[in-house]
């Protein structure tokens, strides 16, 4: 098979400054969510959970979005690095969802009175982490390269149908969980500024997290297609 | 704080499996 990989030698020199600028924005996100912003006058300070949360679930999001890409890159490529960001995409993609699944339920007590509730978002989130297991779980089904990217892709493209299932659940259907307050149909978030500010220092944070694992976990794979390669 | 349990616990689930992935892209690197 063609091997048409890349070096990799520019994400190398990018990543520890992508490193440093992740652990950077994360202090300063950590240190505003805890300290800087101001205490919700319904929920208190419990409601400081938000800003692990929601940039945890949007960027699962994005992760499993990435997924859908690089399988329709690879479906119509066959360029291995294509493989290598779809399975790096989904690992980081289902850390996020069960983090952001775990610290929703100790949200959930305080506020709702139960850890769990099956209703749509849990549920339909619930799904779509058991969905991105299984892509993981698949992969390891096939010993053939080609084939098991080509399962893989097929799945990780019919399984990011979820993804808007989840987002859109809370208005489809009666819903315990909140609203969206930020990406709202209606118009500007419904959110204190401060809160917003914080809430967007967060989300960029957790993005650069994102992309350092990303560039890291990517590197990793195409190591493994390489020593495939020459084995 | 009120319900500081619950705020403690979810950022230390957080942090602690972040660091923990974090180790373990580099343990599989080297």
């Amino acid at each position: 098979m063609e091997t048409t990989l890349p070096r990799g030698t520019q994400m190398l020199r990018i990543r520890p400054w992508l490193g440093i600028a992740a652990a950077a924005s994360f202090v300063v996100a950590s240190v505003m969510a805890l300290f800087w912003a101001p205490t919700d006058a319904v929920q208190g300070d419990v409601y400081r959970i938000l800003y692990v949360h929601v940039p945890l679930a949007w960027l699962a999001y994005l992760a499993f979005v990435i997924v859908f890409l690089a399988s329709v890159g690879w479906l119509w490529t066959k360029r291995p690095v294509f493989d290598a960001i779809a399975v790096a995409s989904a690992e980081i993609g289902v850390l996020f969802t069960g983090l952001f699944l775990v610290a929703g339920s100790i949200w959930a007590k305080p506020t709702w009175g139960v850890w769990w509730t099956w209703e749509p978002r849990l549920v339909t989130t619930a799904i779509m982490f058991v969905m991105y297991v299984g892509y993981l779980l698949l992969r390891g089904l096939s010993t053939d390269f080609s084939r098991r990217a080509t399962r893989a892709a097929v799945f990780g493209i019919i399984a990011v149908i979820d993804v808007p299932i989840v987002h859109l659940s809370v208005l489809w259907a009666n819903s315990l969980h909140q609203l969206p307050t930020v990406l709202r149909a209606a118009g500007s978030p419904a959110l204190d500024s401060s809160m917003l500010l914080t809430l967007m220092v967060s989300l960029g944070a957790y993005t650069l997290i994102y992309a350092y694992f990303m560039t890291a976990r990517v590197s990793l794979e195409v190591g493994r297609q390489e020593r495939l390669w020459t084995t | 704080m009120d319900n500081l349990i619950f705020i403690v616990a979810a950022y230390v689930i957080v942090w602690g499996a972040l660091l923990a992935y974090l180790l373990s892209l580099r343990t599989r690197r080297a």
